[in-house]
């Protein structure tokens, strides 16, 4: 009774299937003026207008998510006198401050940084976490479950009481202003770990019986015939973890404080905001060049990104 | 390491007894590379900290043993005071803040019959966008001559006065989060039965009604699930703070939240052992605080 109602993470996301699959749209909503009986006088009316309402306050909390984007590309368009004048469509429309941001304020090499850094930790954690997910779903070792609640303690450790001990540790090992470096701060990712296990405990075991009888050895059942059925959970983490590392500030701000040449575009742009920040039009094309591959991907696999951030609310 | 792993499968059981024995060990070598890791960058960290925070440590490393100086000095300290005020301020405005506009938002989306998808993702998308680029646009539209005194008509530059760059901080954090707690808001709403609102229509029940009386007490789970998360989101805010104000918690420590206060700590007075007693202060205040909110609901779950 006590704990019918305490939330755990299950509560929010039943299981590894239903995380992986955002929930399908009812057709009914379930609300009240859905759900009233056909026949009460006066319905059709009152239907018509709500629909209406909705409609308008749906378009209008649009306007409210979408204008400072639209008024940063807008702006990343226009010329520095033009940015006084507040129309949406710029007059003369210029790729001028593109040109300068990815020129001569280094967002050029910022951009390959990013892209650089997050397919390299994207990679090596889709497959660390696979393996290890897949360890701790199927093979039975002594110490699993203590092991897997030490996986899961970590995600209750703040990067905030982990900077000084892994800066003055990185100092000393000749870690910091290295690309190596944050790697391997990033290589450590419980939620993702978490979520391979889960999902590798959904898929029935016969498949792999069936491939252990042919004499298969366990890492190739887990790479030709695990790996292939878990694609969608591979697409969440992989994305989760672009994400991730595309638009973290914290650890790259640490590592590479005195390495400009390896500073991603979070890091430019706040280097770039304390520098010049009136310079409207360039720092706006940073944002853009920083926003829009993410823009790209969430249009393309956007279902996975809502799986991916159930566990990101598992991550605290 | 997984060619090593594929290798020594191919031979079947030699050298390794039993198959269980074989499978402990393949197990073990495919959880090797993240056991590892989380070992030296989670766990040993923690008993480091606990160890720098009893010394006065510099750039080059240990200067003076001080025991629990660091502690002591921490309690005495009036900008962490100031630190820790913003942050609670902070996270206060934001959470009500992002929780009130998600669940908002979050009931509209639910009403809509078509393109309910469609805005679900649309909503979403600043919860995706880099926080840095975010908030380099804030700084922009709510800059003295920014789009937003141009539509409201107020004059004021938001994130350069002390008044008001706090409030700020709390406007942007709680629009980029809102379309996260829209979407867990969803599933909640999801999940309430719909003959709880037959028998309230029958009752003839107006909607704003139904949703104070119905709606928003069933979503209890809800409302503790999102706001521990933003509980706890909002005391480790720091990106936003340190690029809005250049990293000084500025104008006049306004936007000095805990995070920036130990990052200032750490890097500007290069005071190490100091800092890793702000660390281990921040983690126990944002446990209790979770732990409050647990044992608070939770009781009044139970009844």
């Amino acid at each position: 009774m006590a704990d019918a109602d305490v939330p755990t993470q299950k509560d929010v996301v039943p299981s590894a299937e239903a995380r992986l699959v955002p929930p399908a749209p009812t057709l009914e909503p379930a609300l009240p003026g859905g759900t009233v009986p056909v026949g009460i006088p006066g319905r059709t009316a009152f239907e018509r207008s709500r629909t209406i309402v909705v409609y308008l306050l749906l378009f209008g909390i649009a306007l409210l998510y979408f204008v400072p984007f639209l008024w940063m590309i807008s702006t990343s368009l226009k010329t520095l006198p033009e940015t006084a004048y507040f129309s949406l469509l710029p007059k003369h429309p210029t790729l001028h401050a593109y040109r300068e941001a990815l020129s001569t304020f280094h967002f050029a090499r910022y951009a390959a940084n990013s892209v650089g850094l997050a397919a390299t930790v994207t990679c090596l954690n889709v497959f660390l976490c696979s393996l290890a997910g897949y360890a701790f779903a199927r093979l039975r070792f002594p110490g699993r479950e203590v092991l897997f609640i030490l996986v899961l303690l970590t995600l209750m450790i703040p990067d905030q009481l982990r900077l000084v001990p892994i800066f003055v540790m990185f100092t000393n090992w000749h870690l910091l202003g290295h690309y190596h470096g944050y790697v391997l701060i990033k290589l450590a990712s419980a939620a993702q770990l978490f979520l391979m296990r889960q999902y590798f405990l959904t898929i029935p075991r016969d498949l792999e019986e069936a491939a252990k009888l042919d004499g298969a050895g366990y890492f190739k059942t887990f790479w030709k015939v695990m790996l292939p059925l878990v694609g969608p959970a591979i697409a969440a983490i992989a994305i989760l973890e672009f994400e991730g590392t595309w638009n973290d500030f914290f650890w790259p701000l640490i590592i590479f404080n005195t390495a400009p040449d390896h500073y991603t575009l979070p890091v430019g742009i706040f280097s770039f905001v304390s520098e010049y920040q009136t310079l409207w039009p360039q720092l706006m094309a940073s944002s853009v060049i920083a926003i829009a591959p993410m823009a790209l991907i969430y249009v393309f696999f956007q279902r996975y990104f809502v799986a991916g951030m159930a566990s990101a609310g598992v991550k605290g | 390491m997984s060619a090593t792993a594929a290798a020594r499968e191919d031979r079947p059981g030699r050298g390794f007894g039993s198959e269980r024995v074989r499978e402990a060990l393949v197990g073990y070598l495919f959880i090797a590379a993240p056991m590892v890791l989380y070992g030296i960058l989670f766990f040993y960290p923690i008993g480091y900290a606990l160890y720098i925070s009893r010394y006065d440590w510099g750039v080059l490393g240990k200067i003076d043993t001080v025991g629990f100086g660091n502690y002591r000095e921490l309690l005495h300290d009036h900008r962490f005071g100031i630190a820790v005020k913003n942050g609670l301020k902070f996270t206060l405005a934001f959470t009500i803040c992002s929780m009130a506009l998600g669940l908002f938002v979050a009931v509209v989306v639910n009403n809509a019959i078509r393109f309910r998808g469609f805005f679900r993702s649309a909503y979403y998308f600043p919860s995706i966008a880099s926080s840095a680029a975010i908030t380099a646009v804030a700084l922009f539209i709510l800059s003295a001559d920014g789009l937003f005194n141009q539509i409201t008509g107020f004059d004021r530059a938001w994130f350069g006065e002390s008044g008001t760059a706090l409030w700020a901080l709390v406007g942007l954090n709680s629009w980029t989060t809102s379309g996260m707690v829209m979407l867990f808001y969803l599933a909640y709403l999801q999940s309430i039965p719909t003959d709880v609102y037959e028998a309230a229509a029958i009752d003839g029940a107006g909607a704003w009604r139904t949703f104070w009386k119905i709606t928003f007490p069933l979503l209890r789970p809800g409302h503790f699930f999102v706001s521990t998360l933003l509980v706890i989101g909002g005391l480790k805010m720091f990106d936003q703070a340190f690029i809005a104000s250049g990293g000084s918690g500025g104008p006049n420590n306004s936007t000095l939240v805990p995070v920036l206060y130990l990052y200032r700590v750490a890097f500007y007075d290069v005071r190490f052992g100091y800092a890793a007693s702000v660390g281990i202060a921040l983690m126990l205040i944002i446990f209790g605080l979770t732990l409050l909110q647990r044992l608070t609901f939770g009781r009044t779950d139970a009844n």
